[in-house]
């Protein structure tokens, strides 16, 4: 008699997909030296170097 | 009304649509992230709710509120939400208490300020994130056309400066990039490290993507607000609007169920039990 079980099966990201292997890994660099620009931005107006 | 008036109104919408889907996920799973990112966005909500009823008219408490949660705190809250998944519980409690305590202090500081506000600096003409703050002139710089200036004793020296609502010099004033830069990191640098565990893994792409919504989101904010201090404030409230919706989707997206488990029938046979 056959029985179903359960298998650990979790969401995997695509293979060969543009969106995983192109488009997300340059969004999150660009997003990355955004941000950083961004803090030291703020860390320089914070300072008094940067006039804003 | 014009567009700029009806677009932070959609905004608020938005940000409690939002706010009590993220606080009924708290009440159910009891995740101290859903609260902090719960009273994250009331922040916002209210900061934007602020924001449109000061594009209408003015009200001295309105301004509070959206000095204090829309310009000061809300940033925070939300990156808080994501930080407390992504370092030990020690750090979250020790975080939460100095976000809690430096909250408290802001808004007492804030309360010392209103007695001090410039409110006849006030026009319901420009975004209230354009005219909030005095600001001084450097010597020689040229004075935009449509400012009011006005001649003020500044640490000692006699200064030009631009009028605003806020005096030269409000202590609160000093507090904002405290939270911006912690709520930057946290918020935004989270989400881009979260995306990058799980694309790594090559686990949940539903996560990834989710992380580079809220990440663009929250960012857009950002360059909405310096574009507004460099003058260009017809964009603020756009840049709220999708702010609210890229963070909105992003968390729907995250929130998504995954198909952990899967049945499959096979042909064990019983004895095998």
């Amino acid at each position: 008699m056959a029985h179903p079980i359960r298998a650990n099966k979790k969401s995997h990201i695509p293979e060969n997909s543009i969106l995983f292997e192109k488009i997300v890994p340059a969004s999150l660099i660009i997003l990355a030296i955004i941000t950083l620009g961004l803090i030291l931005f703020a860390a320089g107006v914070l300072l008094g170097i940067v006039h804003f | 009304m014009s567009i700029n008036q009806v677009l932070p109104f959609i905004s608020t919408a938005i940000m409690l649509w939002f706010t009590v889907d993220v606080l009924q996920r708290f009440f159910v799973r009891r995740n101290p992230a859903f609260l902090y990112w719960g009273i994250g966005l009331a922040m916002f909500g209210a900061g934007s709710f602020a924001e449109a009823y000061l594009s209408v008219t003015w009200n001295k408490w309105v301004f509070f509120i959206w000095y204090l949660f829309g310009a000061a705190l809300n940033a925070a809250w939300l990156g808080h939400g994501t930080l407390s998944l992504l370092v030990r519980k020690k750090w979250i409690h020790i975080m939460t208490g100095l976000l809690v305590i430096g909250s408290m202090f802001a808004g007492y500081l804030m309360l010392q300020a209103m007695p001090t506000l410039d409110e006849a600096a006030f026009t319901i003409d420009k975004p209230v994130s354009e005219q909030y703050g005095t600001k001084a002139l450097e010597a020689g710089a040229a004075v935009p056309v449509t400012a009011q200036t006005i001649t003020t004793t500044y640490r000692g020296k006699e200064v030009t400066a631009v009028r605003g609502l806020l005096p030269l010099g409000t202590p609160v004033r000093l507090t904002t990039p405290f939270f911006n830069i912690y709520g930057l990191f946290t918020l935004v640098g989270g989400a881009i490290y979260s995306a990058y565990l799980f694309w790594r893994k090559r686990v949940m792409p539903n996560r990834v993507i989710a992380n580079v919504l809220i990440a663009t989101g929250a960012l857009s904010i950002g360059f909405a607000s310096t574009l507004t201090r460099l003058g260009y404030g017809q964009f603020l409230y756009l840049g709220e609007l999708v702010a609210a919706l890229l963070m909105f989707t992003g968390f729907r997206f995250a929130a998504r169920p995954q198909p952990e488990e899967e049945v499959i029938q096979n042909s064990i046979p019983a004895s095998a039990d």
